[in-house]
């Protein structure tokens, strides 16, 4: 028997498959050739160790949860129909929602999700959001901890660049008040002035308005002309009379 | 034989709608998927959710099996294998990531699994008994290539048939009696720098 053939028959050797003259040759070859001996003890070897693993019992919810995500239909209660509170809620949840998803796989809303759906997928690909990219989206805790810490770096960068805006453009602001001549800013006064006055549509001089507003409520005002009166401005003596 | 007609019927009712029929389907086989899921991709929490993964799709594409191309088991293995190499594929890159962050070779040689397991137990039945010593095993299957790691997962761990094993794998059966045999072998060789007073 050669290497290639000892190769070929020895899964079928460990399992026990191999019987008569093919058997006996293979032994022999085993005996006589050095490295296939190695290579028969080592696959025996290997298979008795992956024949100890035993089997792994799948998480319970497992079940629970591939129906809930298939069919829909929550598991029916078994044995001595215990399950958890989890699960009771699942059921629940599923119970709530499934007459709304009936509700919505109706023809007549089928235009409008998918209406709902070309608009979407047209903003997403206006403001250049790619769904393909949300695949490689990475939520390890640490990957997580990072783009918390990237955001949150951005944020204070952004405040920091507005403030330093908003400091300069007050400087300014204070660097052109100091800079603009005396009469300019007499001017500027004036013309403030001027505003307020224009603003006062009774044309009466302003103590005289104060003065009124001084009255109490239940004084009368009666006219009258002193024997030597007073030397009042127009209006305020059209007003008395 | 009566399993093909009772998972063909099964099947059956599950495209008709029977609610039922599908939740007992799932029922028969998910601790099937599960593990091999586990034994391939290594963690708890990605056999998980590969196993939901595997029965989305056959849920979805349940009318495309065909009784007569094969049997149902086989049909549902070679599902989970597609998805067990897509997810291998999509992992690759984070798997090279995360060895950067890894315990160099060196300081792994260190302390070899040897010296983390306890060897209190005379013979190596005793020992492959158990607990840590299965982790061992897990973890060195988790050492083989993804080629060999499927073949010897199918044959020793879940007992198909090298018809079967090739028909999933879509190889010749003489290239899935070499993988197993190489598979063994490798494996026996990891786990002997572990136990190299037993073997």
């Amino acid at each position: 028997m050669q290497c290639l053939e000892f190769d070929a028959l020895l899964s079928q050797a460990i399992d026990g498959s191999l019987s008569g003259e093919k058997l006996g040759s293979f032994e022999a070859h085993g005996r006589e050739c050095r490295a296939c001996g190695e290579l028969l003890q080592e696959a025996e070897a290997g298979r008795s160790w992956l024949k100890s693993l035993g089997e792994i019992a799948p998480p319970p919810s497992l079940v629970t949860n591939i129906l809930l995500r298939t069919s829909g239909v929550p598991r029916r209660a078994r044995g001595n129909g215990l399950s958890s509170w989890l699960e009771r809620l699942q059921e629940g949840a599923v119970a709530i929602v499934s007459p709304l998803a009936a509700a919505a796989r109706q023809p007549r809303f089928a235009m409008s999700f998918g209406m709902a759906f070309f608009t979407l997928s047209a903003t997403l690909s206006l403001v250049g959001v790619r769904l393909r990219d949300l695949r490689h989206l990475d939520l390890r805790p640490s990957a997580i901890r990072r783009s918390y810490y990237e955001t949150s770096g951005r944020v204070v960068k952004y405040y920091e660049n507005i403030r330093f805006v908003y400091e300069i453009e007050s400087r300014v602001r204070q660097l052109k008040q100091a800079t603009t001549p005396a009469e300019q800013q007499l001017d500027k006064q004036e013309n403030h002035k001027g505003r307020e006055n224009k603003s006062d549509r009774s044309g009466q001089p302003k103590q005289q308005e104060q003065r009124n507003y001084s009255q109490e409520g239940d004084q009368p005002v009666f006219a009258f002309l002193p024997d030597d009166p007073p030397v009042v401005p127009g209006a305020t003596y059209r007003r008395l009379v | 034989m009566e399993d093909t007609h009772v998972a063909a019927l099964l099947v059956r009712r599950c495209i008709a709608g029977d609610s039922a029929a599908w939740e007992e389907l799932v029922e028969r086989h998910h601790r099937r998927v599960y593990n091999i899921c586990y034994r391939f991709a290594g963690s708890a929490s990605d056999a998980e959710d590969l196993t939901q993964e595997v029965f989305i799709k056959i849920y979805r594409t349940l009318a495309s099996y065909d009784v007569e191309r094969g049997a149902f088991t086989t049909w549902l293995t070679t599902i989970t294998r597609n998805l067990l190499v897509d997810h291998f594929r999509k992992t690759k890159q984070e798997r090279r990531t995360d060895s950067l962050d890894a315990i160099p070779a060196e300081e792994a040689d260190a302390t070899p699994l040897s010296e983390r397991i306890p060897d209190h137990a005379p013979g190596p039945e005793a020992k492959a008994r158990s607990r840590e010593t299965g982790e061992a095993v897990h973890e060195a299957l988790q050492r083989l290539s993804p080629e060999l790691r499927e073949t010897v997962i199918l044959r020793d761990l879940q007992d198909m048939d090298y018809r079967d094993i090739a028909t999933v794998l879509k190889v010749p059966e003489g290239t899935v009696k070499s993988r197993i045999n190489r598979g063994r072998a490798e494996l026996a060789r990891l786990l002997q720098r572990t136990y190299k007073q037993v073997i």
